[in-house]
């Protein structure tokens, strides 16, 4: 009996709780609805929805209609996605799917109802689509799903090493091996500075805990360090700063979030851009009519990209910021 | 006289727990035993006398620092806990040890019906076993032939010490061991269990060491006694000398030889 | 009513992870053993899957090697334990690490992609109801190997050794080596539940198993909670802990569709699992204290009649069913 209790009362409190928290999401009526599944709390990630919310908000106030966002996180569980991508697949105008993981579960919970992805370096490998090809802009999936990709201008990155350490013989480029697209990256880095004669070496940890001893290792061993748009290295930013500044090394970002903790410069893409293009892509289909399976997946272009400069790292390294550099954070 | 064949052997063994710390305890000091087939040995002594440890080497639960272990002829000196259980039948003085709680009691009998035989995927329990075992526990006269599928652990302290000691005896073993296996137990229970234990032991003949706090047990049952203490035997008595014993006689002993000791300890 | 199109969703998601709690079941019910490989096993029963389908084998050869792969985890979390003398939880935790890299190892990347779209893969979440018959076949049939193995000899031993080590020993279990078999059969179900679940969502990711061992354990609980009231059959217990995998993901479906605050998810089930594994604590608390009182007020009696009865109620037979709280 005590047990019967129990669970009742366990019961209780989550209906509870679940009812509270229905009373403050008031019932809504409006025109559109899109659901915004993202992968975890993480700062590149919350500007690409808020872009992405701020276009669409937008272009739907032009239009004279209203849409209503349903935002969801996953915690960075992946499991937490497909139940979260089961209520969008239902009655939902549009899928927003924000980060890889987030973008599979969705795709592989409904064919019907149109899906962006953003924040999603490459489409073919996420999707499992054997005949797309990332680097042509005009592709399509074919399916229910379009969207951003967040790849970086990796060749023009790469050139940034060449021109602002004309003298570096050995580049390290430092990963981590559980993110989804930092592989990729370096290995086309890679390739870019083999053609042009300068060796590079991998330096990769697999999770937070490695990082320290891979970090430190790459100091000793590299000229200057390249470190993709990795969200573990992102997180990590200052720990990396804190063996790369003593040794002298600099280093070179993929993206403005983690160059503000530990890097010298970027060429980088800005994520909340990226989310407008994605919102305006959204409104297309919502109010144009478009369709996502004829949309084709677009990518950000070496001009929609800011070169970028962290100032207190390059005076404590005796570095002139380059003409045409912008400091971060101004 | 016929010849007898020893079941139980131990040669020089000694055991020595916290070596070279100041906690050093010698438990055994070269031991030497030997138990001849159908022989009923009970054993007394204070405590930290080596009771304990005696019974924890012969079952393997300590490996000894040196001598050697005969069961039924085989050397088990170096033989892990659970290989051993092939020659031994054990009943544990904290009534909680000997059975398996989540079990049924049909279960438990199963389990220990296959002692010493490699455990296959055959099913666990059989028909034509739940018949023996049936006629089994009605000799326990306690009812639980009625109640083969409830589980071990509802069963009160008594009940699973009766249900430990037919499980120890269902495959007949070398030797039969009993750790102070009714003193967890009310006296009137105790008498019961340990009655059954003598019904048991004699009907199949089996050679049983029995280690107990009760003098007067120790002198009733079994025809052969001994005293430890300080990890040696003190006394050995069997026979008619035995019979005659009294509890008066065995206290004396202890009263002596703790004397002896504490002399020597004076004098040391 | 959106929420009534959401459950053969949820339903199928909660059989795949009441296929893992079955999995966990295993060692922390049966085996008494609190195992965390599992964390590690169901993302590499996931990698192997993956990598297989997507390299052209036949989706079922794939189950079968991820299951070999959860079995082998297991293996390792074992031979830890008993070979090398660490600590049950410790030993978990050893080889979840060592399986993080592995799981990398294997898949190559962090993340690979099984879309039903391209592959030929057994259930999708985009056919919910088709999958639910599937899973529903997967589990019924492993209900039921597990019940005729827990039943052989061997199976019983195994049994034996969590319930009691001693006696098992006495017995002549070797209990080393029962516990390297109950932590491969219970790795390898949970690596077939990982495999299950990649196909389901459509990707292996590195982080799946993030928190898998909550989500297992709340199965466990909640369905122990249930059937323990109806029945205490093995197979329909194994039954009520894929219905508590059912049940926890009907809830989290239904917070979901609630709009409730995805950042309080974690909590929440930790919370649930938290209070239903007090329950037998504090069940052993009320009836041991119930115990005491009346025993006090009664005159201290002779032994009653027939000796052996309610004297000796041992006090540890209440709390043995509703599962150790040392955890």
């Amino acid at each position: 009996m005590k047990r019967i209790k129990s669970i009742a009362l366990a019961a209780c409190m989550l209906t509870a709780g679940a009812i509270s928290a229905v009373g403050l999401s008031a019932c809504s009526t409006a025109d559109y609805t899109v659901g915004i599944l993202q992968l975890v709390e993480h700062s590149a990630l919350d500007a690409a929805t808020e872009g992405f919310r701020d276009a669409l908000q937008a272009r739907m106030d032009a239009a004279g209609k209203t849409v209503k966002f349903d935002y969801q996180n996953a915690q960075n569980e992946t499991a937490a996605c497909s139940t979260i991508a089961n209520k969008f697949a239902r009655g939902y105008d549009l899928i927003l799917a924000n980060a890889t993981p987030a973008l599979q579960a969705c795709a592989n919970s409904t064919t019907s109802v149109p899906i962006l992805g953003t924040s999603v370096t490459l489409y073919s490998s996420a999707l499992g689509l054997k005949d797309f090809d990332d680097n042509d802009p005009a592709a399509t999936t074919g399916i229910n799903v379009s969207g951003t990709s967040d790849l970086a201008p990796l060749a023009d990155q790469a050139q940034m090493i060449l021109d602002l350490f004309p003298e570096a013989e050995k580049v390290g480029l430092l990963y981590c091996t559980a993110e989804s697209n930092s592989d990729y990256q370096v290995a086309q880095v890679a390739e870019y500075l083999a053609e042009k004669g300068v060796a590079s070496e991998r330096y990769s940890f697999t999770d937070s805990n490695d990082i320290s001893a891979v970090a430190m290792r790459a100091a000793s061993e590299s000229d200057v360090i390249y470190i993709p748009t990795d969200n573990t290295a992102a997180s990590n930013s200052a720990l990396i700063d804190g063996i790369c500044r003593p040794a002298g090394v600099p280093v070179i970002a993929g993206e403005e979030g983690i160059c503000s903790g530990c890097g010298v410069a970027t060429l980088s893409i800005s994520y909340y851009n990226l989310g407008v293009k994605t919102g305006g892509m959204a409104a297309d289909i919502l109010l144009d009519g478009k369709k996502v399976s004829e949309m084709p997946v677009q990518k950000i272009t070496k001009e929609e990209c800011s070169y970028l400069y962290n100032a207190e790292i390059c005076e404590d390294l005796g570095i002139t910021p380059p003409q045409g550099y912008k400091a971060i954070g101004e | 006289m016929c010849e007898k064949r020893p079941m139980l052997e131990l040669k020089g063994v000694g055991k020595t727990f916290n070596r070279g710390s100041v906690n050093e305890k010698v438990a055994l000091k070269d031991f030497d035993l030997t138990v001849e087939e159908g022989e009923f040995l009970t054993v007394i002594g204070g405590n930290g006398a080596g009771k304990s440890t005696f019974m924890n080497v012969v079952c393997g639960t300590y490996p000894v620092d040196e001598g050697k272990i005969f069961l039924g002829g085989h050397d088990v000196t170096r033989l892990p806990e659970y290989r051993r259980a092939k020659y031994l039948g054990r009943v544990f003085q904290d009534p909680m040890m000997g059975t398996s709680p989540d079990m049924e009691i049909q279960e438990n009998l199963a389990l220990a019906y296959r002692r010493g035989k490699v455990r296959s995927l055959m099913p666990g329990i059989r028909k034509a076993e739940k018949e023996f075992f049936r006629t089994q526990l009605a000799r326990l006269g306690l009812g639980l032939e009625e109640r083969m599928t409830v589980k071990a652990g509802l069963l009160s302290g008594g009940q699973r010490q009766s249900l430990t000691l037919l499980m120890a005896t269902l495959k007949k073993p070398d030797l039969l061991l009993l750790d102070e296996h009714t003193a967890a137990l009310d006296p009137k229970t105790a008498a019961k269990v340990l009655a059954f234990t003598e019904e048991i032991a004699a009907e199949n003949k089996l050679t049983t060491v029995m280690v107990t706090h009760n003098m007067a047990d120790a002198i009733r049952c079994g025809n052969r006694l001994i005293m430890m203490q300080e990890g040696r035997i003190i006394y050995d008595v069997s026979g008619e000398e035995k019979k005659s014993l009294t509890v008066e006689d065995l206290l004396e002993r202890f009263r002596a030889s703790a004397g002896e000791l504490s002399d020597r300890m004076i004098l040391s | 009513m959106g929420f009534l199109s959401a459950l053969p969703g949820a339903i199928a998601l909660g059989l795949i992870w009441g296929l893992m709690a079955i999995g966990v079941y295993i060692t922390y019910k049966v085996l008494d053993f609190a195992d965390l490989t599992v964390d590690g096993s169901i993302c590499t029963g996931g990698a192997v899957c993956a990598v297989l389908v997507t390299a052209g084998v036949n989706v079922w050869v794939a189950m079968l090697a991820a299951l070999l792969a959860g079995a082998a985890a297991g293996l390792l979390t074992g031979v830890f334990h008993t070979l090398m003398g660490i600590p049950a939880i410790l030993s978990g935790i050893l080889t979840q690490l060592i399986l993080w890299s592995v799981n990398l190892k294997i898949m190559g990347q962090a993340n690979l992609s099984v879309s039903a779209r391209t592959y030929g893969v057994v259930i999708s979440q985009l056919e919910a109801g088709w999958a639910i018959l599937i899973l529903f076949g997967f589990v019924s049939v492993i209900i039921g190997l597990l019940y005729w193995f827990f039943g052989t000899e061997l199976g019983c031993g195994i049994r034996a050794t969590g319930n009691n080590p001693n006696m098992s020993r006495a017995q002549g279990i070797n209990v080393g080596l029962n516990k390297i078999i109950g932590l491969m059969i219970s790795n390898a179900l949970v690596a077939l539940a990982g495999a299950l679940l990649v196909q389901y969502q459509g990707f292996a990711d590195i982080n799946m198993g993030r928190g898998a061992i909550v989500i297992g354990l709340a199965a466990v609980i909640i369905g122990e909670a249930l059937v323990n009231l109806i029945c205490r059959n093995f197979a329909v217990r194994l039954a009520g802990v894929a219905l508590g995998g059912i049940i926890y993901y009907i809830v989290y479906q239904l917070v979901i569709e609630l709009g409730m605050d995805t950042d309080l998810l974690k909590m929440l089930s930790a919370l649930v699992v938290a209070i239903f594994l007090a329950i037998p604590y504090w069940k052993k608390r009320y009836f041991s204290g119930f115990h005491r009182k009346k025993a006090a007020k009664e005159p201290p009696a002779p032994p009653p009649e027939g000796g052996e009865t309610a004297a000796q109620e041992p006090p540890a037979a209440a709390p043995l069913q509703g599962g150790q709280s040392d955890v």
